[in-house]
């Protein structure tokens, strides 16, 4: 009787901390690789309109360090950090098209605030703020080639992200 | 003392007089002197005395006269200005402690520009605010100030609050680039002309903003920025100062990096006008001369265009055709490819460019429009749309005739406004009114946009799907179908209907019926009882506008009139799960499921299962193909009932499972198959009990078993009446199926008679019999053509007793050549071939393939016999005493050779002249080349001393050896020298006169390249022919060779080969 009396509550214990997980991680796992999908798919599909001549290189990777380019991926805060740099690119460019990997980048964006959240992660101000601020500024007028600079780099991150979804269980 | 201030805000000017402007504060002194009044009894006079007042610039107040000291400042970003007013009194009475009449001071603040006035006393000291509402003002003040009822008032004072404060930074900071590459930064101010006079721009490349470039500059807004790096962000700053000596606060950063730059960046410019546009490389490692320009990233312009200004400057000169937005960029060659910047140069073609915008309405109960169109990927646009009240048609004729300004004020704009759209929708539209929408490219100043488009909304909507679909089957092979049309629009509409059977996997194509007038339709059918899936859809009867969308999808009900009367036939397939131990059986349901009445449809089926010593019960389902139960190996039986809403069917077909031996009654079961059906045919045992029906079942081997691996769907049956003892199918069969006969009674199945069907169709054996007996008929033909052509080969061969030199030999008795030729001087020794007219034909025998050498005896006649082991071979060297018997030679072609060029040489040798020997290798290896005589495929690239081909010894070497004759045994093709082939030979000079051998009339017809294609089959069979030496630069046709072949024409025969040598005349 007693022994029942001790189960009962332990069990009850262990089902509210199981129901605490708001996402598990396997399945944010899969839907951040469904979102990212996503997002290369629409970059592919808007950059290709652009239908630039194949020699053509437009922003080397050394070139604009402001826009993460092959940023290396060392857990949920380095993935927040670049994914809200580069949502902030979006954020200044014209409305049209792009307002839709927008607001997938935002939507990503949540999932992973929410897992941050739940893993007590401490969340940190992106260090280039400034610069960032400073290059669409600069390059204000040139919209047409930023957004595709952008894409290009995010499209890019993304296809790094899915091959370091792991990442995702650490801050 | 009364102190009364005055602030009034004027609209001149004010210059400030009678103060002075100092640390942002307005500075003034004011004495006045104030009489005292003269009191009577006690009582005021009846004019109070009259004060004076002045202003001071002198800094210390005169202290016989009551002075003040006036400050104004402003307060905040300029919204309030405060004047405070003060008596020298005040303080001096705290040091003095003297008792003296309170000084009252009064001001009044008035401005014109906000109508706001304010008035403020006090004693000894007032202060007063009035609003600005963060605009520069002048104001006006004035003092009154009363002691002992004496009052004096201060000349009006005017504050200027624009010099109260510091002076703007300076705006619009830009920076250009001249074509020399220098970098010149401009910015603009925002006081009054002439009034900053020095300003400050403090510039870094460093984020940390700690090292700053400063330049001073006077009078001027812009500056020279020098040393400035590529690739690198700066940022600027710039501030003025005023003539009051104020400092503005720092400008708004402003950033920009040095990569390339265009001049001009924008270019407006109409079509077909020629543009230039230079770009300045600030990287110096770019150069000018590896420029490349791009139009619109897409299109390299051609080089041709560019033009080098100087090591760092490029320009190019375009023309653009159409109006439009354009871009370009100036790249770096990098390699294979062209390293660009973020930065490109625009140009604005004015005119109007064609967007193809299509608009699409929805009338609803909100009428909205949604518009479509194209544009340059590079372009940012905005659509805007003015609405009228007149036809489309008047709008566009009177639009198009004049040139009309846009009213601006009616036009309005996309609610998602600029940016890189290509649709919108309009909201709260009028169906009714035309509609003007065009594009208009941002940037372009309203010059670059699109062809207008005229749109009437209720010529171009699309309505709302019909809706409340009914549809149904009825037992008359008709589907009737009923709807209901949108409410909106109310034009008349047609309609559109579809349909696809629900059974049956080979109708899912969809029919389509329209248009239609009604929102209904009757449509007949093939059969009955089919369940159909049914959209509709509308459109505009007359006129313009979209068909909707389909509509929500219907399945017809099926009418019946009564319950099903029988149920439907089945079979079943008994399957062994090892894994499971499990026993599964599957029905298979025979298609079409029939009801047995014209008025009544099977909707669907029971299955009643009914085990022994277990309940009965019962599964109902829709109109399925199989239906598996798992099986106890009891007796099972299972009956099949179709059912629809009215009822189920009595007479229905059962089937019992039984798991004990079955009886047999099967006497024979046989299976004959032919090409399209097979016949099957068994009887029964007597004294047995007649099966209720019979079942066939046989695998479909046109099934693939590997893509279809169920064996429900790989198993074909079909039952067949007790009464009959054969059946035939007809359908495709591969004929070597294994068809099973079931006995089915009441109770159970009987045993079943497998057979495994055979060809009876004689037609596959007719054909190889005829093929056979062609072959055998070819075969005998071709043996008697050789056989005849072996007559007309060698019917002309003179018997060899009948030749001068055989006269009185007995070749019977001859045994080896010396015998032959007994007289050493009987050969002429004369020479072979030596001109051109000096023709030796040779009729040859031959035995070809690879030559063996069979005897080899000094002094003896050697004889190279081919490999063939033929009988004709054999002969030919069994008999030694004839070797050059016409029997061998005759037994030579064969019917593959027939008719083909080659030669077979019997050549006898003389041994033992090594030299010789070694002379004639050489020689005939040489000419080998020129005449195809392949020293692979030739015998006579073997050894071959004395031979009669040594053409390079003119002088018969019959001296040496009289009796010098030799046996060619080769097989050689002759082809005609290629003239490449010729002018090698006389290149090289080897061969001097070279001859061939060639073939008879008939057969050097053929072509040279059908020569060497049987050149394979040649080597392996003996020929015969007439060979004819000639020199090889001779033309072939020559009428004198022709006329010495004929004229010395000389049957095949070894003797007289070497006897007939033709001296030249």
């Amino acid at each position: 009787m007693y022994f029942s009396a001790l189960l009962y509550p332990c069990i009850l214990a262990m089902l509210s901390l199981v129901h605490g997980i708001p996402i598990h991680s396997d399945s944010l796992k899969n839907l951040v690789k469904l979102q990212a999908d996503t997002i290369i798919i629409r970059i592919k599909d808007h950059n290709a309109e652009l239908k630039l001549y194949p020699k053509l290189l437009i922003g080397d990777p050394e070139l604009y360090p402001e826009v993460p380019a092959d940023k290396p991926i060392q857990g949920l805060g380095s993935i927040m950090d670049t994914i809200t740099t580069f949502q902030k690119v979006l954020q200044r460019l014209p409305k049209g098209r792009v307002s839709q990997i927008h607001i997938d980048l935002s939507t990503l964006l949540g999932h992973l605030k929410e897992r941050m959240t739940s893993m007590h992660c401490t969340s940190k101000e992106p260090a280039n703020g400034r610069a960032l601020d400073a290059f669409l500024e600069d390059n204000a007028t040139h919209h047409i080639t930023v957004r595709y600079l952008a894409l290009d780099r995010l499209k890019q991150f993304m296809q790094k992200l899915i091959v370091n979804l792991d990442q995702l269980k650490s801050c | 003392l009364f102190l009364q201030f005055h602030l009034v805000t004027l609209v001149v000017p004010s210059d400030g007089r009678g103060g002075v402007y100092e640390d942002l504060k307005w500075k003034a002194l004011l004495c006045c002197e104030l009489p005292f009044a003269q009191t009577l009894d006690g009582g005021l006079s009846e004019h109070p005395p009259v004060g004076q007042c002045q202003l001071l610039n002198a800094t210390k107040p005169e202290f016989s006269k009551n002075c003040l000291d006036i400050l104004c400042w402003l307060e905040g970003e300029r919204t309030n200005l405060i004047c405070n007013a003060k008596s020298y009194r005040a303080a001096a009475a705290a040091s003095l402690l003297t008792i003296r009449p309170q000084l009252v001071v009064q001001m009044n603040v008035l401005s014109d520009e906000t109508n706001h006035a304010a008035q403020c006393a006090g004693e000894e000291i007032a202060m007063c605010s009035i609003s600005l509402h963060g605009n520069d003002a002048n104001v006006s003040l004035t003092i009154s100030i009363s002691l002992n009822e004496t009052t004096a008032v201060s000349p009006k004072m005017q504050v200027s609050t624009h010099h109260l404060r510091r002076p703007d930074p300076p705006v619009n900071l830009h920076y250009n680039v001249t074509i020399e590459g220098e970098v010149i930064f401009r910015w603009s101010d925002t006081q009054p002309d002439g009034y900053a006079i020095n300003y400050e721009i403090r510039y870094s490349s460093n984020s940390s903003l700690q090292q700053w470039e400063m330049v001073k500059v006077k009078g001027r807004s812009w500056v020279t920025l020098n040393d400035l790096s590529s690739g690198i962000r700066y940022m600027v700053q710039v501030r003025c100062q005023s003539h009051f000596n104020y400092w503005s606060e720092w400008s708004q950063p402003f950033y920009f990096t040095l990569d390339v730059s265009y001049i001009p960046a924008e270019v407006f410019t109409t079509p077909g006008s020629e543009i230039t546009v230079s770009a300045v490389f600030h990287n110096r490692s770019w150069r000018a001369s590896k420029a490349v320009w791009m139009l619109n990233g897409q299109e390299k312009i051609p080089e041709s265009q560019y033009r080098v200004i100087n090591e760092q400057v490029s320009a190019v000169t375009v023309t653009v055709d159409e109006p439009g937005f354009d871009t370009l960029m100036c790249c770096h060659q990098w390699g294979e490819r062209f390293k660009c910047i973020i930065a490109y140069a625009k140009i604005y073609t004015e005119g109007m460019f064609n967007a193809d915008i299509t608009c699409q309405s929805k009338n609803s109960e909100v009428d909205t429009m949604s518009c479509e169109w194209n544009k340059s990927a590079w372009a940012q646009v905005r659509l805007l749309y003015r609405q009228y009240t007149s036809m489309c048609e008047t709008i566009s004729e009177i639009e198009g005739s004049e040139e009309a300004e846009e009213s601006m004020s009616l036009v309005k704009e996309c609610p998602s406004g600029a940016g890189d759209h290509r649709e919108c929708t309009l909201r709260n539209l009028s169906l009714f009114s035309c509609y003007k929408i065009w594009l208009e490219v941002e940037g372009g100043r309203g010059k670059v946009r699109s062809f207008p488009v005229y749109v009437l909304p209720i010529d171009c909507v699309k309505p709302s799907s019909p809706t409340v679909l009914e549809a149904t089957t009825l037992p008359n092979k008709t589907l009737s179908v009923s709807w209901r049309r949108p409410h909106l629009p109310v034009y008349d509409m047609q309609y559109e209907l579809r349909f696809v059977a629900l059974r049956g996997m080979a109708n899912t194509q969809w029919k389509v019926i329209g248009p239609l007038l009604e929102p209904q339709a009757e449509i007949q059918l093939e059969e009955s009882c089919v369940q159909f899936e049914v959209d509709v859809r509308c459109r505009r009867l007359n006129g313009s506008g979209y068909w909707s969308d389909w509509s929500t999808s219907y399945t017809s009900v099926v009418y019946n009139r009564k319950a099903p009367e029988m149920g439907p036939d089945f079979w079943r397939i008994i399957q062994e799960d090892p894994v499971r131990s499990v026993t599964n059986v599957t029905l298979i349901i025979k298609q079409p499921v029939l009801a047995g009445d014209p008025y009544s449809c099977v909707e669907g089926l029971v299955f009643e299962h009914q085990a022994s010593g277990r309940a009965v019960w019962s599964n109902e389902t829709t109109l399925v193909q199989f239906h598996s139960f798992q099986w106890r190996k009891e007796a099972h039986t299972v009956t099949v009932i179709s059912r629809n809403t009215l009822g189920i069917s009595t007479r229905n077909r059962n089937i019992t499972l039984l798991h004990q031996p079955k009886r047999r009654v099967v006497h024979s079961f046989s299976v004959v198959a032919n090409a399209s059906c097979v016949y099957l045919s068994w009887s029964l045992l007597s004294n047995h009990p007649v099966p209720q029906s019979f079942v066939i079942e046989w695998l479909d081997l046109n099934k693939d078993p590997e893509q279809d691996m169920s064996l429900t769907n790989r198993l074909q049956w079909v039952r067949v009446q007790s009464t009959s003892r054969d059946l035939s199918l007809c359908r495709r069969f591969y004929g070597s199926e294994e068809f099973t006969l079931y006995p089915v009674f009441v109770d159970g199945e009987g045993e079943p008679v497998r057979y495994t069907a055979t060809r009876g169709d004689p037609a596959a054996y007719i054909l190889l019999l005829i093929i056979a007996f062609l072959s055998v008929v070819l075969f005998v033909t071709l043996l008697i053509s050789q056989n005849q052509m072996r007559k007309l080969m060698w019917k002309d061969v003179p018997n060899p007793n009948n030749c001068s030199w055989a006269k009185g030999m007995d070749f019977r008795q001859i045994d080896t050549m010396e015998n032959l030729f007994p007289h050493s001087e009987g050969l002429t020794a004369c020479p072979l071939l030596l001109v051109s007219e000096s023709i030796c034909e040779v009729e040859i025998i031959e035995k070809p393939h690879p030559v063996t050498l069979e005897h080899v005896k000094e002094n003896e006649v050697l004889i190279y016999n081919s490999g063939d082991k033929t009988t004709t071979n054999s002969t030919l060297l069994a008999d030694s005493s004839d070797p050059l018997s016409l029997e061998a030679s005759t037994a030579a072609p064969t019917p593959e050779t027939s008719g083909q060029s080659s030669v077979t040489y019997s050549t006898v040798l003389l041994s033992g002249q090594p030299s010789l020997h070694r002379k004639q290798q050489e020689s005939l290896s040489s000419s080998s080349d020129e005449g195809n005589f392949s020293g692979n495929n030739s015998d006579i690239s073997g050894s071959f001393p004395g031979g009669l081909w040594d053409l390079e010894n003119h002088v018969c070497s019959d001296s040496a050896n009289p009796r010098h004759s030799s046996s060619y045994n080769s097989v050689e093709e002759f082809s005609e020298t290629s003239d490449q082939d010729y002018e090698a030979s006389e290149s090289t000079g080897v061969a001097k006169d070279l001859y061939y051998l060639e073939v008879n009339e008939e057969e050097k017809e053929e072509d040279e390249e059908e020569i060497e294609e049987t050149q394979g089959e040649w080597e392996k069979n003996e020929m015969v022919m007439r060979v004819d030496a000639r020199p090889l630069l001779e033309e072939k046709d020559s009428t004198a060779v022709d006329t010495n072949n004929i004229s010395h024409s000389i049957p095949l025969y070894l003797p007289q080969f070497r006897t007939e040598c033709i001296n030249p005349p």
